[in-house]
């Protein structure tokens, strides 16, 4: 039993640590490029996106939300989002409304209020699934480009992907930093409540003051990065009506997107015709 | 024909008190394989970046002379137009790359210049510097000189004439710098491009390039083949350039009169068996450093470590690892990258927990231990001293870990440290705005602040020059009375080899040897298996005689008369 427990709250710890919630952010942004999802037209999810982005906000019908809700459930099985995303989303999502359903259910509440309550969850759970799906499913690369097809200013997108590549740079330098304070600093003891309080506000103190050499290590590398993309044309493409056409010519809407919005369309039909029956 | 042509060129830099370029003239034929060599601070890069149209177009200044680029007047063309004549590789050339994955980075530039087979010129110009197949990759996927290949294929995707590199090696392991070389060989050979290199390691100067430049306090001293620049020894040492071993020893020696005083010096291996061949081998009395710790420090027990990976299963880097480090000693730990080399030593610092078994240190258990409280006894310096850098202040900085700790006298004990690496006078600046030297020496005053019994040094001298690693190599030596144990990860097997007692092998997550440097250098198997490049004047001794273990000029003169 004291073995298994130990085993347990090292598992916990472990999920604590800065390595791992490094590893999910990595994992989230780079390890789900041949998912479904990931192979999709931004362009095709990006429209889909505005449908179960918002439609769900202006509608209170039970059927036509739980529809909606387990459509994007699938989505995101099928985008293999990190853990640490899914567990944020369950959080926010119990945070918001969950808990106040649960309580509501404890203290014998009936029909008429648990419908909204109800409501109000699926709206925001399948509005947050539908963001998952496709802002964490989607490669942030192909992302920016599908926004630059949107009219979105080219400083945008290339902003997205440049922070896509420099992403792991940052987190490990982020770590070297943060260790640095650790080895040096000196934690308060941590024995009793007021020791385990006063760790954690010192741990939270040295996240942030890490922040800073961070940020004076970042503007220290950009002055190489400013030449080089001074060289490389960037400027001069930015001005270019062509480049831009060239860049958007890779995207290419294929036979899956179709099937991909077809299936969707398809299974919103027949939540539509369940809801008539009902 | 000159494909570069500097005439009087005069370049200051706002508000400084001097030029940095001075009266710079410098004609450069095509086809050309060039070194632009010369002490820190004399102009090299600024040299650089007023052929490829940076100076005066990206960064303003006193402009006066003419640079013509393939017969192009550099200030009256843009800058873009100039890129596809001149080709740069920055010395820090990861910040250059700025798409996430391979073939993007690779025709990046010719996207921008709307050149419609981007895509055929990106994918070709990745086959030229050795990246075929690596297409799809993450940035972050590849090794240190994989990333320098890419930063290298950026520029030649514009088919430039020229490609200037900025210390191309300066951070890689021999392997590696190999690997660069012999690309940048075909390079000059089968396209004909003309590459120019600012280089210290005068060996591989010796090996590629056709010419020298040698550039003092702002203008060009001389331009030479290769094998008369390396001859000027005086001359090099005085603006802090280490010629070849081979080529100190013989010019020692003809300085001695062993060696016939019009003997043209050699400059490599092969030349120097020629040169060399009339000495005799005498057996020296060079004492061998071997190391005489007896009281264990450090015990590592079955330790197995795996990473977590973003795809798929978590890499093993140890498994069932056992290793004794003893009090007192001076280890080296060597290997190529990724071998588990900084894996080791923050396992030591309780910041990588292994999977499986046990570390000690001084008997404490390190998983049982805060690493607040291991830092007492030992502690590490980063690769990268910028992220050692945690304070406003190098002084602020050093006193830290002792000030949060109440060390009794902390103000008088980093005054002393400031003395002691020469600080003193830089104590009020910023850590990353220091030069690469004083940055490295900071970083050692901020990892010894604490007295550590056990020191760990992650890479003390990459990414310095010659003369700036002899004197860390000096500040090393006089550390000696601080710490007892001192372990350093390193390629640089000069400073392994004049300095370290015990010297650690590691490949692919095992011990692979251990010993004095005779035992390890003197093993071919592993000397081959893991690809260890012994000091140049070793193999020199090697191949003139099968017994002589020599490291240094000194012991080379020793032991062959």
């Amino acid at each position: 039993m004291e073995k298994t427990m130990k085993k347990l709250s090292e598992n916990i710890l472990d999920k604590l640590s800065l390595d791992f919630l490094r590893n999910q952010v990595l994992k989230n942004a780079y390890g789900n490029d041949d998912t479904v999802i990931a192979k999709l037209d931004p362009r095709v999810l990006i429209a889909w996106y505005l449908f179960f982005g918002l439609v769900p906000w202006f509608s209170s019908d039970v059927i036509f939300l739980a529809g909606c809700f387990m459509l994007v459930v699938v989505t995101t099985m099928l985008a293999r989002v990190a853990g640490l995303v899914l567990f944020l989303f369950i959080l926010g999502v119990f945070s918001q409304t969950g808990y106040l359903f649960i309580v509501s259910l404890f203290f014998g509440g009936n029909a008429e209020t648990i419908i909204p309550l109800l409501v109000l969850t699926l709206k925001v759970a399948t509005v947050s699934l539908a963001s998952i799906t496709v802002f964490s499913g989607l490669d942030p690369d192909k992302l920016s480009n599908g926004l630059m097809w949107f009219g979105c200013p080219e400083r945008l997108s290339f902003s997205i992907s440049y922070a896509y590549r420099m992403l792991p740079m940052l987190m490990e330098e982020f770590q070297n930093v943060l260790l640095s304070y650790r080895l040096r600093g000196k934690a308060p003891e941590s024995d009793g409540l007021i020791g385990k309080v006063k760790n954690l506000i010192y741990q939270v103190k040295i996240i942030m003051q890490s922040f800073y050499p961070l940020m004076l290590n970042t503007a220290k590398r950009s002055r190489t990065t400013v030449e080089a993309l001074e060289m490389r044309g960037y400027r001069y493409a930015a001005t270019n009506k062509d480049v831009k056409k060239m860049k958007l010519s890779s995207l290419k809407v294929t036979y899956d997107d179709m099937m991909f919005l077809a299936i969707s369309f398809l299974w919103m039909a027949i939540i539509a015709v369940v809801m008539s029956y009902i | 024909m000159n494909v570069l042509e500097i005439k009087d060129l005069t370049f200051t830099y706002p508000g400084a008190a001097a030029p940095t370029l001075n009266h710079v003239d410098l004609n450069i034929e095509k086809g050309d394989f060039i070194a632009i060599v010369g002490n820190n601070g004399c102009g090299k890069s600024t040299l650089c970046k007023v052929m490829n149209g940076l100076i005066p177009h990206f960064i303003s200044g006193e402009f006066e002379g003419v640079v013509l680029a393939d017969g192009v007047d550099t200030q009256t063309v843009e800058i873009g137009d100039l890129a596809k004549i001149v080709g740069y590789v920055y010395q820090d050339f990861e910040n250059q790359i700025v798409r996430p994955t391979v073939l993007d980075d690779a025709s990046y530039a010719c996207m921008n210049y709307a050149m419609p087979d981007y895509l055929e010129r990106g994918r070709q110009a990745l086959k030229n510097c050795g990246l075929e197949g690596k297409d799809d990759e993450y940035i972050w996927q590849l090794s240190g000189g994989q990333t320098h290949l890419l930063a290298l294929a950026g520029a030649v995707s514009l088919e430039p004439k020229v490609l200037i590199l900025d210390e191309p090696i300066a951070q890689l392991d021999p392997r590696h710098a190999d690997l660069i070389y012999g690309i940048l060989k075909d390079l000059n050979e089968r396209l004909g491009k003309t590459i120019i290199v600012i280089e210290h390691h005068t060996e591989y100067i010796a090996d590629y390039c056709k010419h020298v430049v040698l550039l003092k306090e702002g203008h060009v001293e001389w331009m030479l083949p290769t094998r008369e620049a390396l001859d000027k020894v005086e001359t090099l040492q005085a603006s802090n350039i280490f010629p070849p071993q081979v080529t100190l020893a013989a010019y020692r020696l003809r300085d001695q009169g062993k060696l016939a005083h019009d003997l043209v010096l050699p400059s490599t291996i092969t030349a120097g068996k020629e040169a060399f061949k009339q000495l005799a081998f005498v057996e020296p009395k060079i004492q061998e450093r071997k190391s005489q710790g007896k009281e264990t420090s450090v015990s590592f027990q079955n330790i197995s470590v795996s990473y977590r990976t973003v795809k798929g299963e978590p890499k093993k880097i140890y498994e069932q690892m056992n290793l004794d480090l003893h009090k007192g000693e001076k280890i080296a730990l060597i290997g190529s990258n990724g071998a588990g080399k900084s894996t080791m030593m923050k396992l030591m610092t309780g910041l990588v927990k292994p999977n499986e078994g046990e570390i000690y240190l001084k008997g404490l258990p390190v998983h049982n231990t805060k690493p607040e409280q291991l830092s007492k006894h030992v502690s590490m310096v980063y690769q990268n001293p910028e992220d050692m850098f945690i304070k406003d202040s190098i002084e602020a900085d050093i006193a830290y870990a002792m000030q949060v700790r109440n060390v009794a006298d902390w103000q008088e004990k980093t005054a002393d440290l400031l003395e002691r690496f020469r600080l003193t006078n830089l104590k009020d600046r910023d850590g990353r705005l220091l030069s690469g030297g004083q940055m490295r020496r900071a970083s050692l005053a901020i990892g010894v602040a604490l007295r550590p019994e056990i020191l760990l040094l992650d890479e003390p001298t990459a990414n310095l020059d010659i003369a700036t690693r002899k004197e860390i190599m000096k500040t090393l030596k006089d550390m000696e009375d601080v710490t007892d144990t001192v372990m350093i990860a390193t390629h640089d097997m000069q400073l392994v080899s004049e300095w370290a007692e015990r010297i650690i092998v590691l490949y692919q997550g095992r011990v692979v040897a251990d010993g004095s440097r005779n035992e390890i250098f003197g093993n071919k198997e592993v000397v081959e298996k893991v690809g260890i490049r012994p000091p140049e004047i070793f193999t020199m001794g090697k191949v003139l005689h099968e017994d002589a273990f020599c490291y240094t000029v000194d012991e080379f003169l020793q032991s062959f008369v």
